[in-house]
Order: C-alpha cells, then structure tokens, then sequence
C-alpha cells in the first residue's frame, strides 16, 4: 500500500470520527436495527477488531523499539531486521485501526444514539481534543519513524531510536486515554455516601477518568499488548518460514519465531496477576460483580479462559521443547534435582498456605519465596541432578496439574442457582474451587515455565544452536499461540463488556433494549472466532503484502549482513 | 524409515500408561466421593497428559511449503476454530431466558423515568387508546347505538403479573431475588459464600427501620465477625439508588418474617 492510499485511510478514519460525533449531537436521533446480529452483536464486533488492531500497533513498537536498540548495541543485524519487517505490518494494520475506530463509533452512534452522545458528553475533552490530538501525534511519529529507518543510520539511529520511544511514549498515553471512558463504564467514579447520579453530575474529568478499575485496565492492557505483538510476531515468523526459499532465511525466520514467542511468553508470565489486579478492584467496587463473574452467569466463560491459559502455556512449553532439540550438546545440560522437588510441591504447598494465610498476608509469602528460591540458593551444593529433558517432562506433568486445579469448578452448572449435589465438589475437596488453589496454580504454571526457560538459557550457553533446522511442527505451534491469544483477548473482552450487565455504564445508564441480558458461552465462542479468523485473513493479507512482496528488495540487503552500526 | 514403527510403539506405550493413570484418578475420584462429572474429568485430563506426552517424543515434521503448506494451514484454523467452538459449547450453558424477566422488572422503574421509557409508554397509551375506540366503533355499529365498551383486549394485562398488593412479604422475596441477595447472604441453608453473615434470625435482632437503614446506607450497621467484611465496605452502596422505595419496603417485610432462633445469625452493632 502506497504513501497516499494509507493516508487516504488515516483521512477517512478520523472524518468518519468526527462526522460521527457531529452527528452525536443531533438530539433524538433514530436507532438502526442490524439484521442477522442485533445492534450489541454488531457493537461487540466492530469494537473487538479495532482493540484487535489497536492492541498490536501498541504492543508491537514497545519491542520494536528495544530489537532495534539490541541490533544497534550488539551490531546484529537480526534484530534490526525483526524490527522493521514488524513496523511494516504495524504500519499496515495501524491504518486498519483507524478505520475499525471509525466504524466502531459509526455502528454505536447509530445503534446507541443516546448512550453514545450521554458518553461523549461526559468526556468531550477526551474525544474531541485530547485523543484526536494524540491519535494525530502518534500518526506523524509514527510514519515518521517508518521512513526514516534506512536514512537514519550509523551515527543517526540514537536519534531514530529516540523517536521510537517518543512514539511508544505517544501510543502508551493514547492508551490511558482511552482507557478512561472504557474503564468508567465497568466502575463509574463514585464517592463515599453521595449518590452516583449527583455526584457526576459535579465530578471532574479527572475523577471520572481516575475510576476503581482505570489504572489496572492500563497495566493489564500494556502488558497484555506485548504478549499479543510478541505472538504476532512468532506469526509472522512462522509464515515466513513457511514459505522461505532457502536455509539462510529459514535460519533467520527460525530465530525470529523465537525471539517474538519470547516476548510474547515473557510478557504472559505477567498477565494472570495483571488480571486478578483488575477483578480485584472489579470486586472491590461492587461485590456483587465478583459472584456474577465467578460463581454465576460469566463463571463458564472463566472456565473456558481456564482451558485456553492451560494451552497457551503448555504450547509455549513445547516450542520451547522443539527449540531445545535442535541445540547441539543439549545433553550436557542438568538441573539440581531440587528443582524439580519445587516444582512439584509448589501447586500443593501454596495450597495450604494461602488457605491458612490469605493473600495478602505476608506469612503466604514468607513460604512461596524461600520456597522459589530453594533451588537458586541450595541447588549448586547438593550432588543430585537430572537431565534437561527429564526436568522439561516434569514440567509439563506440572503444567497440567496447575491447569486442572485452575479449571476444577465448585460446580458444573452455569449458575450457582441450579447447583445440584451430582453436579458440585464434595465438601472435603472445595479448596479446590477457592482462590487460594486458583492463585497456587497461576504460580506454578509460571514458575515451570520460567524453569523451562532457565533450561533452555543453559542449553544454548553449552551448545550450538542450529538456526533453521527446527521441527516444522513449531511453526504451527507459534500460529496456535497467536490464534489462542487473540481467542483468549476477544473472550476476556466480551466477559468484561459483560460484567455491566444490564447496563451501559454500570449502575448509571441502563440498557433498556431487548438486548441486555447475558448470551451463552457458546453463542460468544461463535462470535469470538469469527472475530479472529476475520483478524487473522486481514493479519495474514498485510504479512503477505508487506514482507513477501518486498522479499526480493530485502535479499539485497541481507547479502551485506554488516552491522548496523557501520551502514 | 525407523522412525514411523517407534513412534507407534511410543502412542502404544503413552496410550497404556495413560488409560492406568486415567483408571485409577477414576477409582480413586470414586473412592473419594466425587460425583461422575469430576471422574470423568480427571480422566480427560490423564488423557490430556497423554497426547502431551506423546507429542513431546513424536518424530520431527518434515518441512514443507508452497501449496501443501496453505492446505494445512486452512486445515489447521478450520480445526481450531472447531475445536474451540465445540469446547466452549460443552461447557454448561447459561440460559438467558433466567435472566430476561428479571431484567424487565428491574429497570422497570428507571424505563418509566427514563425519555424513552416516557415515549414507549405514551405509544402503548396510544395503542391502548385506538384500541378501545375501534372496539366502541364495532360495537356501535353491531348494536345500532351507543352503549358500555368492553374493555381493550390486554390492556388490564399490560403491567405484567404483580402480586396481589397486599401480598408485600411475597414481593420482598422477589425483590431478594431479583437483587440477588442469595449471593452474599445464606438464608434457608442456601446461597451465600461467606461474604455476609446468614439472615434467618435478622427478624428478631434488627426492627423495620433499622433494616432498611442497614439496606439504604451499609455503614451504618455492621454483623458482629464481619469487621473485615465490613472494612472492606462488601455490601455494596448501591441499593438506595437502584431500588425504588417500596421494593425497599417490601424487602424490609420480607426480611422481617425471618424469625428462626435456630439460625446463629450474628448480632448487628449500630456504627453511625
């Protein structure tokens, strides 16, 4: 796509934003009625495809900018080349967000006129200055830090360097803006024995912005971006690999596949506290959301998210396996035996411990730290080691264990209404259910997998690694963990979308139409899927356009892999 | 070319091992008392451990490309995407039909103030009226004179199926409902999950007034062994804007009913 047609979208997003929100103004405008999906299915559709798009042109230039630093400061092309072949795509997919954002405030303008002035209202610095403000700032960095990539070089790339961190700073505070109004809806600025209604009508901007759930939302946000550009990347790689022509660009897709699921797992690691933080404060809020999100209507959808972390984490485990068998001299690697014994008792100990002291006691983590840190401290003075592939199986054994204690529900019914006693835990086992079993298998299955990693971070100090000569099966592996991301994202978005209820900013502006109630799990996984197959065609087309188009251009260049530094 | 027996001989293996392992979760589970459901769970996760394990000592996938490598990766979504439907859908289902009534009533109050509450209850008022006059017309006609119209077909239905009115206990325990009370608060052995103490003796430690204080401002009384829960500010403050004051007073009525001396309900303490 050339220069003027992207901008020629760029143009078209941003009137459709303000044309639409000329039209918000127009009093009692009439609703549309959307055939096939309803108005709320058409809302959730357009809505879940621009954060789809909007989630990696802001995750994606964070690792961008640190691949391009490495490349510069190691003199390795490599990551020099990872970093723009990712901004090409971003550049790409950054005018899809533009125009998604457009739709998206066309199709809730048009089928919510009256929710979406009220919100519009309430935040009119936001959508008509500040973020139009921002979202042209980001738009000017960042194409400028597009095509100044080759003309930045050598004793300039400091100063490009500079611009992709002003550009990361711009997008990251285009994120808390926008998380403003996203945040209030759930948890509505509140304050103490005054009543709701008045007390928005007096609140400032800022209280509306800093609500309950705002800052959370930002962290799990920011942190969930970069898995999500660090598993698009592994995509990305992937295709590539697929379709490389010789061993030198398989080499290099080979490590670039590895290096996007390193991101994309080290930021995982992060996300299931990011996650509690932001249902912590959800509960916090309003105690009656943490039933109808755990135990009632939603806690389906939580088992569900249950099953997709399992594999997310145990497919990230078996890339790391794949990667590991293509390292020469991986035999020589062990492990003490003590860490094993930890991974193995840290899901039971934890257990019992959070039973018997809950977070946030600190007697809960005066055990799980000496505990972690067993094997650090006592592993180089005892005798007994294991293999790398024997510690790597246990792993796994492990990883299944902390996912069937994640999944165990209190009940399989979808609400705690019809609980019958064929269908709940006996009453010896309900730990199971509680969140101290839930939070014991969060950190087992981080803590295997960042063993997993240790192992590996050993493997490849006392082999070789042989780039480009990976199982072919990891490259569906990196394709399945992009896939169950973005399944995993659109389903923990519509469960917070969900969490309003009935209505449209919780508790404040009701949601009369016929439309409010709770739709089935098995109603959203169509939707859900559908909104990533349509993500993925859009995703695979840009990688396609962008990188396979410019193959023959690039090869040039990689025949003179000199370093950065010196070009 | 040896690889292919090996591998057979390793799904063999794997397979063995697993159906044990699945075996004894599934005397152990039944030992334990666990119901079916949680048997046959524990064995799909020994079936789970399985295929990892048999995946992780499966022969390298040759590599490949072109058009083979499009096909399978058609085939590689297509089976995604049904997998991942299909298991969302196994999954029990929530049915909206729950919750759909319970939506209407309440916000039944704030439709009413809400414009376009206003101007869908000026449109039935309309119906209702065209209605009437067609029938008066109809019957004029018939009788050749004026006479009493009957009354407009639904129209006596038109505010749903209330309760009688002085039946205000039955509506307070639909408002009990309807606010989902049961989630915090046991009552009758049912619901509740530690989060606010069990209310089947509240009739005879707290009066009328002082219920509906405690409902309309949750600070102002705390259950005695729910100071955490009452730091923490559990019950929300959200009632004396979502409910309307009668439903308060019906729940309050309903609440009052709750006398059972047998029931260690915890002493309320007055806080402000």
């Amino acid at each position: 796509m050339k220069t003027w047609q992207r901008s020629l979208l760029m143009l078209f997003g941003l009137l459709t934003v303000f044309g639409t929100t000329a039209y918000a103004q127009v009093p009692n405008a009439p609703t549309v009625e959307f055939p096939y999906t309803g108005n709320r299915t058409a809302v959730w559709i357009v809505a879940q495809l621009h954060i789809l798009f909007a989630a990696f042109i802001l995750g994606a230039p964070i690792f961008v900018v640190i691949s391009e630093w490495l490349g510069y400061r190691k003199q390795d092309p490599r990551y020099d080349r990872l970093a723009k072949e990712v901004m090409k795509v971003t550049v790409i997919l950054y005018s899809m967000t533009a125009l998604t954002g457009g739709l998206f405030i066309f199709v809730l303008l048009a089928t919510y006129p009256q929710f979406t002035t009220w919100l519009i209202n309430h935040f009119f610095l936001i959508f008509a200055v500040i973020y139009p403000l921002l979202f042209i700032g980001e738009t000017i960095v960042l194409y400028l830090y597009f095509y100044t990539w080759d003309a930045w070089k050598g004793d300039r790339k400091a100063r490009h360097i500079a611009l992709g961190v002003l550009l990361n700073i711009i997008g990251t505070v285009t994120l808390f803006v926008i998380d403003g109004p996203t945040s209030f809806m759930n948890t509505p600025a509140k304050a103490e024995g005054a009543s709701i209604v008045e007390f928005i009508q007096t609140a400032t901007l800022w209280d509306k912005v800093f609500n309950y759930s705002w800052l959370p939302l930002n962290l799990h946000r920011l942190v969930g971006n970069v898995t999500f550009g660090g598993f698009i990347t592994g995509l990305i790689a992937a295709y590539m690999y697929m379709g490389a022509k010789d061993d030198k660009e398989r080499a290099y897709y080979d490590w670039m596949g590895f290096v996007g699921n390193l991101i994309g797992v080290g930021a995982l690691l992060f996300l299931p506290f990011m996650g509690y933080l932001l249902a912590y404060e959800l509960c916090d809020y309003d105690a009656s959301i943490c039933p109808y999100m755990m135990a009632d209507q939603l806690s389906m959808f939580f088992e569900m998210q249950g099953a997709m972390i399992g594999l997310i984490f145990l497919a990230s485990n078996y890339y790391i396996w794949l990667s590991m068998k293509r390292i020469e001299g991986v035999e020589r690697v062990r492990i003490s035996v003590l860490t094993v014994m930890v991974m193995v008792a840290l899901p039971f100990v934890m257990t019992y411990t959070w039973d018997r002291f809950p977070v946030p006691d600190p007697t809960s983590l005066a055990v799980l730290l000496p505990l972690v840190l067993l094997p650090v401290v006592f592993g180089r003075f005892i005798p007994f080691t294991v293999s790398s592939r024997a510690a790597i199986k246990v792993s796994f054994l492990m990883v299944i264990v902390g996912n069937a204690i994640w999944m165990t529900p209190h009940g399989f019914v979808a609400t705690g209404a019809k609980l019958v006693e064929e269908l709940e835990l006996p009453g010896d086992w309900s730990f199971l259910a509680l969140m101290p079993a839930k939070n014991s298998a969060a950190i087992t299955l981080v803590f295997v997998t960042v063993v997993s990693y240790i192992i590996y971070n050993r493997a490849i100090k006392q082999g070789t690694i042989v780039w480009g000569k990976i199982d072919f099966a990891s490259q569906f592996v990196l394709i399945f963990l992009a896939f169950s991301a973005i399944w995993t994202m659109g389903l923990m978005g519509a469960v917070r979308s969900l969490l309003r209820k009935y209505y449209h900013t919780y508790n404040l502006v009701p949601d009369f139409t016929a439309e409010s109630f709770t739709p089935t799990l098995a109603y959203s996984a169509w939707w859900i899927t559908g909104i990533t197959l349509v993500f993925y065609i859009v995703v695979s087309f840009a990688i396609l356009i962008t990188l396979r188009a410019s193959e023959s251009k690039a090869h040039a260049h990689e025949d003179s892999p000199a370093p950065v530094g010196a070009k | 070319m040896n690889e292919q027996p090996s591998f057979i001989k390793n799904v063999v293996k794997k397979g063995i091992v697993g159906a044990v392992i699945g075996a004894v979760f599934f005397g152990a589970a039944t030992a334990l008392g666990f119901p079916p459901i949680f048997r046959y769970m524990f064995v799909a996760y020994a079936a789970l451990g399985t295929v990892v394990f048999i995946l992780l000592d499966a022969p390298a996938l040759p590599t490949f490309g072109g058009i083979k490598a499009v096909v399978a990766l058609l085939a590689f979504y297509l089976v995604l995407s049904v997998v991942y439907i299909g298991g969302a859908s196994l999954w029990p289902q929530y049915d909206p039909e729950d919750e759909k009534g319970k939506i209407v009533k309440l916000l039944e109050a704030k439709r009413r103030a809400s414009e376009q509450g206003k101007a869908e209850e000026l449109l039935v008022r309309a119906k209702a009226l065209s209605e009437k006059a067609d029938s008066i017309m109809q019957r004029l006609q018939t009788l050749g004179g004026p006479t009493v119209a009957a009354p407009a077909a639904g129209g006596a239905k038109a505010g749903g199926a209330a309760p009688a009115s002085g039946d205000i206990v039955a509506l307070g325990k639909e408002q009990w409902e309807l606010q989902e009370c049961y989630n915090c608060h046991k009552l009758e052995g049912k619901g509740g999950k530690k989060r606010g103490p069990e209310l089947d003796n509240i009739g005879n430690l707290l009066k009328p007034d002082e219920m509906k204080e405690k409902i309309l401002d949750p600070r102002s009384w705390m259950a005695e062994g729910f100071e955490k829960e009452y730091e923490k500010k559990k019950m929300p403050d959200k009632y004396k804007e979502l409910m309307e004051e009668k439903d308060v007073d019906a729940l309050v009525a309903f609440l009052a009913t709750l006398k059972n001396p047998a029931v260690n309900t915890p002493k309320p303490i007055k806080k402000k």
